[in-house]
């Protein structure tokens, strides 16, 4: 009993000497399988998908004109790739050219393969799920934490108990996490990546080995810092790590629900996407 | 499930008497047969996984071995379904005079008109006896029900709200549940006509209205009952009775039937 009180005196000081570290002082309620309890709503600061390297470039741009110019008048210092230095995906030159060709048709597409998937209603991935979403609930249950997003119906299922990941051979959408906590700090090993999806508006990818690690570092009661690093040897010439801010919504709305969004469902339109009819605009 | 369970209490409340009658007499045999019965309340249910809160605690992996969901009547086996016993009480559905037909040309055109084959949200029932596991998490005041078919998720509050003011067109409808004992039963209605109930066209209006108890049989099995109503394509309610059966398998998890992307390489070379 002693020897365990004197744990968690210990274990209470390293907690109080990291939350002081980050300048933030907070204590977190404890769950009954002992994760802190972060459970709720969450945007992200700078929410979209348009693009990774300039995310406030905005929504509703459809000509290449138009498209230009919000690309010129944002630079990369609000670019959410906070390694490498330079802020930029470190495409391999092969993968580079692919990822301008790919932005190079995303107005003007002829292809079938030139549509961004996103517009087939096709799930995200781990990254860009989480920056799209409207409502996104991180919710704890013993041994799991689960995400849940409005868009798509689209969720995560994170086991926190250490069983290893599903075999190779299987490629998912959402990938295969796997969790455990460090201090207040959520660590999420992500593999198993089918990488049809895109990174973002602009064509930027990984192939179905990338592997990704995920630190959600709650900082207080209300926030998290999201970091993801990217490292995938047959597309990047080095890892690449990803950052964002999350802020609480709807922490003044007591009994808010999250409703689930359907989206191929009522896609009437996905015949033309489908076989790249270009009198149908998406 | 009932008198198996009383069986139990019985067997419990014997069980000092039955020990104390095997010290009395040494006999092998008695210890054996206490320990007979004990296993037999395990598999009755007598201890029931349970939640914080004293509430039976769902939480798992669950799916059908019904053929519930190529058709839920009694059916032989054909080219396009196994057979099943079927699990619509009393083995018939009670369609209205123009319903009827109308199933009937569903079931003739099933393979064309069937919204499952567009990978379309199964609707409810459906969602629970297709042929993919789910998952239940169950809180104090909510269940969410996430299924590997097409990452359908679903919440059902326990919470004491009320519907939403509809009507709501959804393709899972709106889930409001509450406890009866150990029986968890939850109204669904705002659902739209989309859906259908299996693979052999059989289908509802938008006036749909369920009541499904979700209750223990043991520790690994779960009776689903649903009261089916519909009063603008039955005579009257009908209900499904069917078992869902735990995932026990180390580290199963659900993966994905993401069916719509089926031919995401047709357009993607």
């Amino acid at each position: 009993m002693t020897d365990h009180r004197t744990f968690v005196l210990i274990t209470g000081a390293a907690l109080a000497l990291s939350s002081a570290a980050l300048g933030e002082e907070w204590t977190p309620k404890r769950l009954s399988d002992g994760q802190p309890n972060v459970q709720g709503f969450y945007r992200p600061e700078i929410a979209g998908t348009y693009s990774l390297v300039r995310p406030r470039r905005g929504v509703g741009v459809r000509d290449q004109e138009e498209y230009d110019k919000r690309k010129a008048a944002n630079d990369v210092s609000k670019s959410r790739i906070v390694d490498p230095p330079d802020r930029q995906v470190p495409y391999q030159l092969w993968a580079r050219a692919k990822q301008q060709a790919l932005e190079a048709v995303v107005l003007n597409w002829t292809q079938p393969e030139h549509i961004d998937p996103q517009a087939r209603c096709d799930p995200d991935g781990v990254t860009r799920t989480i920056f799209w979403t409207q409502d996104f609930e991180i919710r704890q249950y013993p041994g799991y934490v689960v995400f849940l997003e409005d868009q798509n119906h689209t969720s995560r299922v994170i086991p926190l108990d250490g069983r290893p990941h599903i075999p190779d051979q299987i490629k998912l959408w959402m990938a295969d996490s796997r969790g455990h906590w460090e201090g207040t700090t959520l660590v999420v090993d992500v593999t198993n990546d089918n990488a049809k999806h895109r990174l973002s508006n602009e064509g930027d990818f990984s192939s179905d080995k990338v592997h990704i690690v995920e630190k959600y570092i709650f900082t207080g009661p209300n926030s998290f810092r999201l970091e993801q690093r990217y490292e995938d040897p047959s597309v990047y010439t080095r890892p690449w790590t990803l950052a964002s801010e999350f802020t609480r919504a709807h922490a003044n709305q007591p009994g808010y629900e999250l409703w689930f969004n359907e989206c191929q469902e009522g896609e009437r339109d996905v015949e033309h996407l489908y076989h790249g009819d270009k009198t149908k605009p998406y | 499930m009932m008198r198996r369970l009383s069986a139990g209490t019985l067997a419990r409340a014997l069980r000092p008497a039955v020990a104390a009658l095997a010290r009395a007499s040494g006999s092998v045999l008695a210890l054996l047969a206490f320990a007979q019965a004990g296993a037999a309340w395990a598999e009755t249910g007598a201890v029931l996984p349970r939640a914080a809160n004293g509430k039976p605690d769902f939480s798992g992996l669950w799916q059908t071995l019904s053929t519930a969901d190529w058709d839920i009547e009694p059916h032989a086996a054909r080219k396009d379904a196994p057979a099943g016993l079927g699990v619509v009480v009393g083995g018939e559905i009670p369609y209205q005079t123009w319903a009827a037909e109308k199933r009937r040309e569903n079931f003739e055109k099933r393979d064309a008109l069937d919204p499952r084959g567009k990978c379309y949200l199964p609707g409810l029932p459906r969602a629970n006896y297709s042929p993919y596991p789910f998952q239940i998490f169950q809180a104090d005041g909510d269940l969410t029900l996430l299924y590997e078919y097409a990452h359908t998720a679903r919440r059902i509050y326990t919470n004491g709200s009320a519907h939403p003011k509809g009507h709501i067109d959804w393709w899972l409808g709106d889930s409001r549940g509450h406890w009866e004992g150990d029986t968890l039963v939850v109204d669904v209605v705002d659902f739209n006509e989309e859906t259908w109930f299996d693979h052999s066209g059989n289908f509802h209006s938008d006036a749909l209205h369920l009541v499904e108890h979700y209750s223990f049989i043991d520790p690994d099995h779960i009776r689903y009952e649903v009261t089916i109503e519909d009063p603008k394509v039955f005579t009257r309610p009908w209900s499904i009775d069917l078992v869902l059966y735990r995932h026990v398998e180390k580290n199963f998890q659900l993966l994905e039937y993401e069916c719509y992307t089926f031919d995401h390489e047709r357009f993607y070379p």
